[in-house]
């Protein structure tokens, strides 16, 4: 089912959270909602599903204008990020309950819990209260009731927020699998830009209580469209190099060094402020465009190692390698920029 | 045990010292007293041993021989320092003297013999028959009326007169004023039509009361949770009202509203409905007024707990039970009520053990009228044992009552504690939220 936000507005008191907001979700994807704490992803969230109202603008689900509908009967499946499981009732119950308040009979509601206790690996935990599950099963269990009354939407609130690393790399791949074998459209909020990286169909960066960008994980990696969004997205993340335009050049802060603009990238008066932003996999030592330093930081991480290299005027680039390069911390390296990957931003923060 | 316990112990220990002197000790006070028949009569420290007419009668009841029965009346004619005493201030010294001379410390069985030894006197008798029938009586001797500070004394006397061996206790024990030990407290309650029909008043006025408190403390608590927070805060702090009210102002605003000349006579009597006392005039209206008088009070105590736990359930709950298609009743149905067991089990069984005991509204609104329709349990205990029309209180049946009531208290509690199967109650949730 398409979900389609429209100038969405929405205050508490005299705060402005969210401000004229247009959103559209294809039917059958699941976009993730990315985000810093605090810029209204579980405002978005909870608008969709009805619990909170919306101060302006319209809502659709597919072309049903459902702005006044209450959350009853929007028929939304919603997983909250501490679960909000019913405590008083064993797992059976939790999940039968959206089919129990619709009085379906009880054979339905047998077939239906085990059929999806099955779907999502808790089949022998039926009987027992959500105390005696573990975090995981916890989730699994919130995902279950969800989902049981086959829902049209489906929204999770940073649903893997509580789980171990471990068992968050499991569930992202079991949450994903799900809403591919149901084919349900499927909002997840999230501020881990990694979960909505591999999980997601599309991303729509939030900040302020706006929409900033919207699409797919590729492609706003490669092509943001503001420093904020190259900022958002990246492990380790991108470092930036402050400056100006000078000439057909891009002077560094502090310094004499000037770096060519690359072909392709509007240069904006002299004079005025850019920013060059360079992810740690195109600073590399045999790269072209060669700056000099002397190494800050080493991190080893794993398979990888991370260097953070200090310039001349003082910024810091950071580079990632492959192990077994030998660098030490104190080194003086000169290594080199993709010329072709650099990301250039104007004063405002928005890409040239 | 652990060197930490007995730390505990120590800082407990004031606490324990107060609840000892100020709750304990009346508890087993009031467990001793029931198993006495102290009474106002009786006194709470020792008695004497005396003899009256009504101990007579009763020991005639009790099915004492006559022979003994006259025996104690008129234990015979003693010639002793008392007598002569009063002998000589009606007759003159000489004549006592002649007289102690020859009979001091004799027992005469007839007062003919006593009659005839004064006549006998060689140098003072007294000549008139009539005289000497007054002299004689001056000798008489009775148990009647004579009081015996111990008990010593009294088998002395009774020896003394003769009394049968067999006849010894019974009379002992009915001529003691003081109270004693007995276990008949129990059975006699037991006997009277009046203690089960307190019973009945107390279930009513319990169960009523009771329903009341719970129901409607959940209503408002319910309600309140629904609605706008300023108009929330407004009803909560009305329906506290009578809760801070003293309540013997609350009394009165209540005989007020009910009286014949009060609020609900003259607004009815715009309607051609005469004047009464709306309280007393009817079982039913004295019940009605009773409930609701203790009913307002309870219920903004269970309204308060009840909202309190309400408000502390996870919005996300509530949430969660609306996306996934609960109405407002199921809501409440299916989510808040289950956890409002533990506030639920603790008020109700609070408020039983509380209603059973209390009876201050009761007291001050009808005092247990009309014609004792209202008298409960513990406002019977109250009467009979520290407030009774006739005068004679009974400390020791009243106590029993109240003993009554202790175990019937903590037989509820027990009651409730398994209904409401305590130790699943106790174990906590894991998740937060
Ligand atoms: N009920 C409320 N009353 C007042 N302000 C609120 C309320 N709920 C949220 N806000 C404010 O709205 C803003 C957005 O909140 P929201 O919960 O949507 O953030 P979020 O993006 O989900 O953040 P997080 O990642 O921390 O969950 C915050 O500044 C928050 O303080
Ligand atoms: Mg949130």
């Amino acid at each position: 089912m398409r979900i389609s936000i429209e100038n969405f507005t929405k205050t508490f008191g005299d705060t402005t959270v969210i401000k004229d907001m247009s959103l559209e979700i294809r039917s059958g994807e699941m976009l993730a909602l990315l985000g810093p704490s605090g810029c209204g992803k579980s405002t978005t969230l909870f608008a969709i599903c009805g619990i909170h109202r919306m101060n302006g603008g319209r809502l659709l689900f597919g072309d049903k204008d459902v702005t006044r509908v209450s959350s009853q009967k929007r028929n939304v499946g919603v997983v909250f990020q501490n679960y909000a499981l019913y405590p008083h009732m064993n797992v059976f119950d939790n999940i039968a309950f959206p089919l129990k308040v619709r009085k379906e009979t009880r054979a339905e509601i047998d077939r239906k819990v085990q059929e999806i206790a099955n779907l999502v690996h808790i089949g022998e935990l039926l009987h027992r209260k959500p105390a005696q599950l573990s975090g995981g099963q916890q989730q699994r269990v919130a995902l279950a009731r969800a989902l049981v009354r086959e829902p049209d939407i489906l929204l999770l609130d940073e649903p893997l927020a509580n789980l171990d690393a471990k068992l968050r790399l499991e569930m992202r791949s079991e949450i994903r699998r799900i809403q591919q074998q149901t084919g349900i459209t499927a909002v997840l909020v999230t501020h881990d830009q990694v979960e909505a990286m591999s999980m997601c169909d599309r991303i729509a960066i939030m900040d302020n209580g706006k929409i900033v960008q919207l699409s797919s994980p590729k492609e706003m990696y490669e092509d943001p469209t503001s420093d904020f969004v190259a900022g958002f997205l990246g492990n380790p993340p991108i470092a930036f190099l402050e400056g100006k335009a000078a000439g057909g050049g891009f002077r560094l802060a502090n310094s004499e060094i000037t770096l060519p603009v690359p072909s392709g990238i509007t240069i904006p008066d002299h004079g005025a402020a850019m920013r060059f932003g360079i992810r740690p996999e195109f600073f590399q030592p045999n790269n072209g465009l060669k700056l000099n330093g002397k190494i800050s930081f080493v991190e080893t991480q794993g398979r990888e190692e991370l260097y953070d290299v200090m310039l001349e005027n003082g910024a810091v680039l950071r580079s990632i390698q492959s192990q077994g390069a030998g660098h030490k911390l104190g080194d003086e390296v000169s290594w080199g920029i993709a010329e072709d990957r650099i990301l250039a931003f104007g004063p405002d923060g928005r890409r040239l | 045990m652990q060197r930490s316990s007995w730390l505990g112990l120590a800082f407990l220990s004031p606490a324990l010292v107060v609840v000892l002197l100020f709750f304990l000790i009346p508890v087993v006070l009031t467990g001793f007293f029931a198993f006495t028949n102290m009474s106002t009569a009786t006194g709470v420290k020792g008695g004497a041993y005396v003899l009256n007419t009504s101990g007579l009668r009763a020991l005639a009841d009790a099915g004492l021989p006559k022979s003994t029965l006259e025996q104690i009346e008129g234990a015979g004619y003693r010639v002793d320092a008392k007598g002569l005493e009063a002998l000589a201030a009606d007759f003159g010294q000489p004549v006592a003297d002649e007289f102690a001379s020859l009979h001091d410390g004799e027992v005469f069985s007839k007062r003919r013999d006593v009659e005839r030894a004064l006549k006998d006197l060689r140098s003072n008798p007294i000549r008139k028959t009539r005289d000497r029938k007054i002299a004689a009586d001056l000798f008489k001797r009775s148990l009647l009326n004579e009081r015996f500070d111990t008990l010593p004394g009294f088998e002395a006397a009774l020896e003394e007169a003769g009394i049968p061996d067999a006849d010894r206790p019974l009379i002992t024990q009915v001529a003691y004023t003081g109270w004693v030990w007995t276990t008949e407290n129990f059975g006699f309650l037991m006997s009277l039509d009046s203690t089960w029909q307190y019973a009945k008043n107390t279930i009513i006025y319990v169960v009523f009361t009771l329903s009341f408190n719970v129901l409607f403390g959940l209503f408002l608590a319910i309600a309140t949770f629904y609605l706008p927070s300023g108009q929330a805060a407004t009803f909560r702090a009305i329906w506290f009202l009578p809760r801070i009210l003293p309540p013997v102002l609350y009394i009165v605003m209540w005989r007020w509203f009910t009286w014949d000349t009060g609020f609900i006579s003259t607004v009815l009597s715009g309607f051609g409905v005469s004047p009464r006392n709306w309280m007393l005039d009817t079982e039913l209206h004295a019940w009605t007024t009773i409930v609701l008088i203790n009913g307002f009070v309870g219920a903004s105590m269970g309204m308060i707990v009840f909202s309190s736990a309400i408000r502390a359930i996870p919005s996300s709950m509530l949430y969660a039970s609306e996306v996934d298609g609960a109405s407002r009743l199921q809501q409440i149905w299916h989510i808040i009520l289950p956890q409002l067991r533990w506030p639920i089990l603790f008020i109700t069984s609070y408020q039983t053990m509380s209603l059973l005991t209390s009876f201050e509204y009761i007291y001050l609104a009808t005092d247990g009228g009309p014609g004792g329709a209202t008298e409960v349990w513990a406002l019977a205990a109250f009467h009979t044992a520290l407030n009774n029309y006739g005068g004679n209180l009974q400390y020791g049946l009243g106590a029993t009552y109240a003993l009554l009531l202790v175990i019937i208290g903590l037989a509820a509690s027990l009651a409730y504690l398994r209904l409401f199967n305590f130790r699943n109650l106790i174990q906590k949730p894991r998740i937060e939220g």
